[in-house]
């Protein structure tokens, strides 16, 4: 293609340095809000004054960065719980059965102990510390199902999981609702309150659970960078067969990577249910949750499996979804248009990654002088 | 989107353009080819080369040297950067294969292109632009076969693809080329894969093609004495340039080794005298399936002792390979027992093998032997990840391993940018240094290296060989398999034909002949 004397061409990049790949997706994410104005001011609306109000609200003030907090918090754990997975080539579809199940298991441990009834009599540290237990054994269990079945018998992940979530969805009804052992005693159809003394302790205004992720960020970056076990997975991931030639069992990794990403999808399900301020119940409509988890599959991807940035995508989706939904409620805009947002931010940042592999050269015709622009 | 007008000038004449040839005519004219790649390889530089009607004219380079990208660009895969084509002097501009195909260019590919599942017939029909659609298998069938009678080939139409031997799959990619049209036919490493007898039937039907006043030009990086048998000129590319172009008939072996190779290349190793010391491998009654389920390994047994190499020779798919996977550990067996170092290791896994010095290269470089998105240090990682020296409770020693690879870049002349470039940089020479060096820094008191040399160019191979007979030298057992019956002939002490899953015999290497050995691994000839 030529363009006003300059032959266009496209070259491969051979390195990438991990500033510029930070800096495509800022400029991804720019270029997504500048599209996205147009539906604004399709609308009647100044998209300035509309991205200011997601942006305060979300970000900025005590109650939205609140909100905006919690979700980060479940959207990071369901990215980790895809990207261990992800890491060894293989797709965790079952983050929502994975955290029903480790919400059911923390629950669980409390109705155990008399929580429902009001006998609990355990200290803190304790109920806390077996409810996060709980709640890993579950998720963990869950995912392990599909890591066993896909490492011994070469069974699809990805049918085997979404099977699962069905399985574990209709589990929780049958637990929460008419008749179910964690009934709530006015009979809602949701699950009992946790007691004071099992709901998670808050500092500086947010739940503990945001150091676990945090911890759980350092952990994953040492595990695919420096530990054995991370190469292997990684090995496993990029190559399969060259694994097994380098005696990596399929059948131990794929078992690993899935119980510790259903662990940590079990870790999601505890934080919403058990250490969100105001919900402290397996709401009746667990099943926002469980789709919502879907969007750790969206980070995952955007992030490319690197626990740093996910982090960045997670907060970005989690302050969006937030925000937008209170700036669609005050500024009357149309329904959905919060969700429409982070989907055109998606498919931007998603399109921007053709950057992370090829460069746009301008090549001066007459004088064969190689100009780089793209950079 | 990236299309002008100029280059589509001339395609729509090609009914015309190849009537009344005349051999000794210049068919194709390439004039200084030029292609860079990112990163600044320049891996054709300013290429000039014509093809006549009716020659064969043969390009000869090591790996690296740009026959690749120069084929890549005959054929319309690639386009160069700088550079004209002329076809019977008109000027071509190939935007894609089809295009190359138009203009009557035929290619043969070394790795080949065909669809297993489908039938001879179907593989030679698919795409071909008559067919429309519509397949007239009637007229079809009947022109295909006119055109294997003519230049001798053996076809069965009906046969599928997956069932055939690489040297019938090459014929079929041969026949297609021609029913489309062909009139130069470019071959990619036409005799790697083929059998003695296989490559001497080839190679007259060849000298058939040009009495039809075809331009023939075989792409090849070894077997330098096919180039001198069947050629009439070689043009010998190095780095990217034309270093020479002679006639076949002034050339010899040396010659060519040493204009491609850019030094003297010494064709006979020095192989110390043998001093076996105590066994290492004991094989007994081993049987084993193939990824069909087909009996590929049917009960053998062998012995190996330190500082001796075995060479398992045979054509492609007699079940060497199976042998090689049932002895590193990836492939499951039958029945049977494997003794290593007086232990036995049939059902140990891979990882366990690994451990007690068992080292395995695997024929796949790319698919099996190494991962093209790693690095060079991830990649000697392969090898060490689970070995103390480089794993600490858990933490892999990437400084330690780093040293470790700059190591075996230095000992084993690897020609890379460094040990942080990902390994699919490397060219195919490269990379199997990469595998080999870690397998042997291991020192493994058994080597198991399964077509070591394939594909490799001269000096590659060369050194290569010269590393495995240092493992014997350091009192290694090196079990080697091997379709080179030279290679083997030089390397070994003891050989043994393999054909159709069973040992033919245990030749001591003084004793082989090389006749013999060849109408063994071809079924022709049973020890008595």
């Amino acid at each position: 293609m030529t363009l006003g004397g300059y032959e266009v061409r496209l070259q491969r990049r051979v390195t990438l340095p991990g500033w510029k790949a930070a800096l495509f997706s800022i400029l991804a994410i720019l270029f997504g809000l500048v599209l996205f104005s147009f539906i604004f001011l399709q609308a009647g609306q100044n998209p300035l004054e509309v991205y200011r109000q997601i942006f305060s609200y979300s970000f900025f003030n005590a109650n939205g960065l609140g909100l905006t907090i919690n979700r980060f918090i479940f959207l990071a754990l369901a990215s980790y719980a895809f990207i261990i997975p992800f890491q060894a080539g293989l797709w965790n579809i079952g983050m929502p059965g994975q955290l029903y199940l480790g919400a059911l298991a923390a629950f669980g441990v409390v109705y155990l102990f008399g929580g429902k009834t009001g006998g609990l009599t355990l200290s803190q540290p304790v109920i806390l510390a077996l409810m996060l237990l709980a709640a890993m054994l579950a998720g963990g269990f869950m995912g392990g199902i599909a890591g066993f079945l896909k490492g011994k018998w070469n069974v699809n992940e990805i049918v085997v999981t979404m099977m699962l979530n069905f399985i574990a969805f209709n589990f929780v009804s049958f637990m929460i609702k008419d008749g179910g052992a964690f009934m709530n005693l006015g009979g809602r159809g949701e699950s009992f309150e946790l007691p004071e003394v099992a709901r998670a302790p808050m500092t500086w205004g947010f739940p503990y659970t945001l150091f676990i992720v945090l911890i759980l960020m350092a952990l994953l970056q040492a595990l695919f960078s420096r530990m054995s076990l991370g190469y292997r997975i990684r090995t496993f991931g990029k190559n399969p067969l060259a694994a097994r030639y380098a005696g990596i069992s399929a059948l131990r990794i794929s078992v690993l990577v899935f119980v510790l990403g259903g662990a940590i999808a079990g870790l999601a399900g505890y934080h919403y249910f058990g250490a969100v301020p105001g919900v402290y119940k397996i709401a009746r409509t667990y099943a926002y949750f469980g789709d919502l988890s879907f969007y750790g599959v969206i980070c995952g991807l955007i992030s490319m499996g690197n626990p740093i940035a996910t982090l960045f995508i997670a907060l970005l989706f989690g302050g969006l979804s937030i925000g937008g939904r209170y700036a669609q409620g005050k500024m009357h805009l149309n329904f959905g248009v919060d969700y429409a947002l982070m989907g055109v931010l998606m498919i931007t940042l998603v399109a921007f990654q053709f950057f992370y592999h090829y460069q746009i050269l301008l090549i001066k015709k007459e004088k064969k002088r190689d100009v780089a622009v793209s950079d | 989107m990236f299309r002008t007008k100029e280059k589509n000038e001339g395609i729509k004449l090609h009914g015309d353009i190849w009537k009344h040839i005349q051999p000794g005519e210049v068919v194709l004219d390439a004039q200084g080819i030029t292609k860079r790649y990112p990163g600044g390889v320049l891996a054709n530089d300013h290429i000039d080369f014509k093809i006549k009607a009716g020659e064969i004219h043969a390009m000869l380079g090591e790996n690296g040297a740009g026959k690749t990208t120069l084929m890549s660009i005959l054929f319309g895969l690639l386009q160069p950067d700088e550079g004209e084509i002329y076809v019977r002097g008109l000027k071509v501009h190939f935007r894609s294969p089809e295009d190359a195909i138009k203009m009557g260019i035929g290619m043969v590919h070394q790795h080949r292109k065909l669809v297993p599942a489908h039938t001879v017939l179907e593989n030679i029909l698919l795409g071909h632009p008559h067919s429309n659609g519509v397949i007239k298998s009637k007229e079809a069938e009947e022109e295909i076969m006119a055109l294997a009678e003519r230049y001798g080939f053996e076809i069965d139409l009906r046969a599928k693809v997956w069932q055939l031997t690489e040297g019938e799959k090459q014929v079929t990619e041969i026949v297609k080329a021609l029913y489309r049209g062909a009139k130069i036919l470019i071959l990619d490493e036409p005799t790697s894969a083929l059998t003695p007898v296989e490559t001497d039937r080839l190679l007259e039907s060849i000298e058939t093609m040009t009495q039809d006043a075809l331009g023939v030009v075989p792409f090849i990086t070894h077997k330098l004495p096919v180039v001198l048998s069947i050629s009439d000129k070689v043009t010998i590319l190095r780095r990217g340039k034309v270093v020479d172009r002679l006639k076949t008939a002034e050339a010899t072996e040396q010659i060519l080794a040493q204009k491609m190779v850019g030094r003297p290349v010494i064709f006979n190793l020095q192989k110390p005298p043998a001093d076996p010391g105590e066994t290492v491998l004991e094989v007994e009654d081993l049987s084993a399936l193939n990824n069909k389920g087909v009996l590929a390994v049917d009960h053998i047994s062998f012995k190996l002792r330190e500082g001796e190499i075995l060479s398992i020779a045979g054509v492609a798919g007699n079940g060497q390979h199976e042998v090689a996977e049932a002895l590193s550990g990836l492939r499951e067996i039958e029945s049977g027992r494997i003794l290593f170092m007086g232990r036995d290791v049939t059902q140990m896994s891979v990882l366990d093998r690994w451990k007690l010095g068992i080292g395995y290269t695997p024929s796949e470089r790319t698919d099996v032997g190494s991962i093209g998105d790693f690095s060079l240090v991830e990649n000697i990682a392969m090898n060490y990840y689970f070995d103390n020296r480089y794993n600490r409770s858990g933490m892999l020693d990437y400084g330690g391993l780093r040293q470790l690879t700059k190591k075996i870049i230095d000992e084993f002349d690897v020609a890379t940018p460094g040990p942080d470039v990902k390994i699919q940089t490397l060219s195919g020479g490269n990379l199997q240094k990469v595998i080999l060096g870690r397998v042997l820094s291991r020192q493994p008191k058994l080597v198991i290296a399964n077509l070591p040399a394939q594909g490799l160019d001269v000096g590659a191979t060369e050194f290569v060989q010269r590393k495995l007979l240092e493992a014997r030298s350091q009192k290694a057992a090196v079990i080697l398999f091997s379709e080179d019956l030279d290679e083997i002939l030089s390397l070994s002490d003891w050989i043994a034909p393999m054909y159709e899953g069973k040992i033919v015999a245990m030749i001591p290497a003084v004793e082989a002949q090389k006749d013999i050995i060849g109408a063994m691994i071809a079924g022709l000839h049973q020890e008595s």
